[in-house]
């Protein structure tokens, strides 16, 4: 071959390896880095005064007198918003209405007891205004006018009805009398869509802005605090702002999605006004600040991580990484230096090379159910524990399914220290197992530190051995390694199946994410340095 | 320390006064599976000396050389055959210690291979397997060894340093050290010199024929000058027999037999 092709092809050569180089690059750094961005929103972020509340209240951290202050500042803003729905809805509560009915025919049976009339004319009376009870209702609930109508002539028929005259049961005859003068002129039909839809806005605003000022606290603990990030805060302002329908072409077509102006939905009404309102005094009632959480690496987070951190899960995972490490190293290495030492090139011998060779490729979730039946089932109840999922079943599950990988890299590693160590020092009298020690199993350090990195990394990311042995999605931080635990993987998965709550935090899916992530760099990076000096310390640097 | 060093001195020269050999071979066979090693070996060699071994690649002079502390042991499916005696002992025997032995009989290798560890701790290595942790005593027996091995002016302020960090030489006269740490009565040196430059080659031969006086040196070497220089009996082996066994003299100026005038004049091998 001539010089000059020569010298052309390994140019050639050299460029198209180093474009690869550059593409794989380019690709982990499309992928991690708006990963890295996502992520990196669940500690820096703009927090509102609802994000500073629920941190004094969940986890007593910040000024309380200033946050108190605040908030008020913040109410006051809010103070218009509730008191309009308030008159608004006054008008067209039709719940109201009925619950009011309801209270006056309880009231009449109460006084019945008390009248001395016959009892064949009380059962009577009394089905009588049950009839009108529940004719009212229907005329309360319904929108359509004719039945309405219908029903509430029903009702005035008794208005002269001497049974009724100055007893409580009037005030039944005179709600109808009150309501079919309300519906003079109206279009029922808007008048209960106003009422559905006024709901709507209501928990939407529960959502954005917390509790209603006076309302009992609520039961979930999502619900005691609105938006307390300003992008959650936008997002529920969009849902606020715009009505959403979704409509149906005909059959065996898709729905088509349909955005209306709510404001245009209330159109007329005193609400119409309230919309733009809240558009453009949000920043007053939310009082968004740049807020660095970095407490998120350490706090608890509420169910359904919808307040606080990742604490017990990064928590959980350095403890099952940890134990998995405990487990795995001495097992994989008494194994490799067996493998290397010991063992004799029989048929026996090449079914176990071959056996940990194929477990190593083996899928994680044969490992997970592997570790249910045998450690969860079999294992904790011979020695008395629970048989249920816990840390120490899902690390040595997690053990089990990196012994391979440790087994073959301390193998190598053992392989690779020069037989002229061992000769030096069984020629200075030592025996085979005071030379491993003393001599192999040192100058095999890093190799077995690089299977420790790869064991690390695999462990510590892993979710499907877990998810039988002793991962939660829920619960409390573990006391013992007989809990089970939170963990980074399980958590990830868990947010990435579930509701549309976790939808509702995207950053906490990206933050777990990313957190994991780190976490295993931190792991390697440890490890890496470790394996640095070690190696320094041998070559003699 | 010193005392038992002088104790051990005093020893090997009244050894030496009876002349009866320190490692006596007598009709010795050794096979590697069904290969064999060296065969029919008959040769002694006496204390306080230094005895070189000469003959062409794959002669077995290795072979025989490493039987003399059954380094061999650890190639699976070997075989002797014949009394291999050191120092009154048939080695060879089924109730002997290998500890004992390789202690009694040290061993330098070609390449240096020092442990990848401080050049104390080397040095430390055979004593501490002794069971000597006292640190005084172990601070003299390494300022011995290295003294003995003319290493001592060049580390001694760096006792702590990695023995990697040392040239070739110095970790050849360290693993030299460290086998005399042991305070063995044989050394065994396996070609010491092909991995070494002249200059390391030649303090390397200088030791040998200081240590001579204390101790039995058996040396394999391809390079005759070094074998003419350092030794006073020379076995020239070929395809696995000892053709001659002499003195060094003999040997390279009148050879007996013709195979070792052809090896040693370079007509063959």
């Amino acid at each position: 071959m001539r010089p000059g092709i020569r010298i052309a092809i390994d140019k050639i050569f050299t460029v198209v390896a180093g474009a690869s180089v550059v593409c794989l690059c380019l690709v982990l750094v499309a992928v991690l880095g708006p990963m890295l961005w996502r992520g990196g929103s669940a500690v820096v972020f703009k927090g509102t005064v609802e994000f500073r509340q629920m941190q004094l209240v969940l986890f007593g951290r910040g000024d309380e007198d200033k946050i108190v202050a605040e908030s008020k500042q913040a109410q006051i803003a809010r103070a218009k918003i509730y008191s309009t729905i308030e008159r608004f809805k006054g008008g067209i509560d039709s719940g109201n209405l009925i619950e009011k009915a309801r209270q006056i025919y309880r009231q009449f049976g109460n006084d019945l007891r008390q009248t001395n009339m016959s009892a064949e004319d009380v059962a009577e009376l009394r089905s009588v205004t049950r009839q009108i009870r529940d004719r009212l209702e229907s005329a309360f609930a319904s929108s359509n006018t004719a039945e309405v109508n219908e029903s509430l002539a029903y009702v005035l028929n008794f208005k002269d009805d001497p049974r009724f005259k100055n007893t409580s049961a009037a005030g039944l005859i005179g709600l109808a009398e009150q309501y079919s003068k309300d519906i003079q002129g109206i279009n029922l039909a808007e008048r209960q869509r106003y009422y559905q839809e006024i709901r709507q806005v209501e928990d939407i605003l529960v959502e954005l802005l917390g509790p209603a000022p006076g309302a009992a606290t609520p039961a979930l603990m999502m619900n005691r605090f609105g938006a307390t990030r300003w992008d959650l805060a936008q997002k529920l302002l969009g849902r606020l702002l715009w009505y959403e329908e979704w409509i149906k072409q005909g059959p065996e077509q898709p729905m088509i999605r349909r955005l209306t102006p709510r404001s245009q939905r209330f159109a007329g009404t005193e609400i119409e006004g309230l919309f733009t309102y809240i558009q453009q005094n949000l920043p007053e009632m939310l009082r968004p600040r740049p807020t660095f959480y970095w407490q998120y690496f350490i706090d608890d987070s509420t169910p359904g991580h919808y307040f606080g951190g990742v604490g017990p899960e990064i928590l959980g995972t350095l403890l099952l990484t940890v134990l998995a490490m405990l487990f795995v190293v001495p097992f994989g290495v008494i194994s490799a230096a067996y493998l290397v030492e010991c063992a004799s090139d029989n048929f026996v011998m090449r079914i176990i090379r071959m056996s940990i060779n194929t477990l190593a490729g083996v899928p994680s979730i044969i490992f997970g159910l592997f570790g249910l039946a045998f450690f969860v089932l079999f294992f904790l109840p011979i020695f008395g524990a629970p048989s249920k999922g816990c840390i120490l079943a899902a690390s040595m599950t997690l053990a089990v399914l990196t012994l391979p990988v440790m087994i073959r890299a301390s193998e190598e590693a053992i392989r690779a220290v020069p037989q002229t160590y061992k000769e030096a020092s069984l020629a200075l009298g030592a025996s085979r197992f005071h030379t491993f020690v003393k001599v192999t199993l040192p100058a095999a350090l890093p190799g077995i530190l690089t299977g420790v990195i790869l064991s690390l990394s695999r462990v510590a990311g892993e979710t499907a051995p877990v998810l039988f042995t002793g991962a939660v999605a829920l619960g409390p931080v573990p006391k013992s390694i007989f809990d089970p635990t939170r963990t980074l993987s399980y958590g990830s998965y868990d947010m990435a199946v579930g509701d549309k709550l976790a939808a509702m935090v995207p950053h906490n899916q990206f933050g777990m994410v990313v957190t994991l992530v780190l976490l295993i760099l931190c792991l390697n990076t440890v490890a890496i340095i470790l394996r640095s000096r070690v190696f320094k310390k041998l070559a003699g640097h | 320390m010193k005392e038992n060093m002088r104790d051990k001195t005093t020893q090997n020269e009244g050894t030496a006064q009876c002349a009866c050999p320190i490692i006596s071979s007598n009709d010795f066979s050794f096979y590697y599976g069904t290969t064999m090693g060296v065969k029919n070996i008959t040769m002694n060699i006496n204390p306080c000396s230094v005895t070189a071994i000469i003959g062409p690649s794959g002669c077995g002079k290795s072979t025989f050389l490493r039987s003399i502390n059954r380094m061999n042991d650890l190639i699976p499916g070997v075989r002797a055959e014949g009394k291999l005696v050191v120092d009154g002992q048939d080695i060879y025997d089924k109730r002997v210690n290998l500890v004992n032995l390789r202690q009694q009989v040290g061993m330098v290798f070609q390449k240096p291979n020092p442990f990848p560890k401080s050049i104390f701790d080397n040095v430390a290595y055979g004593p501490r397997l002794q069971g000597i942790t006292n640190r005084t005593a172990l601070d003299e027996i390494i300022e011995q060894s290295l003294k003995a091995s003319a290493l001592w002016e060049e580390v001694k302020d760096n006792l702590r340093k990695s023995a990697l960090a040392l040239s070739g030489g110095q970790q050849q006269r360290l693993c030299i050290a460290r086998a005399l740490a042991t305070k063995p009565r044989v050394l065994l040196m396996d070609e010491p010199c092909s991995a070494l430059d002249p200059l390391a080659t030649g303090k390397i031969e200088d030791l040998i024929s200081q240590l001579k006086d204390n101790y039995t040196i058996v040396i394999v070497t391809h390079n005759m000058q070094q074998a003419a220089r350092v030794s006073e009996m020379t076995a020239f082996f070929c395809l696995g027999e000892l053709i001659e066994y002499d003195v060094t003299s003999k040997i390279f100026e009148n050879p007996s037999n013709k195979k070792t005038e052809d090896y040693i004049t370079g007509r063959f091998g």
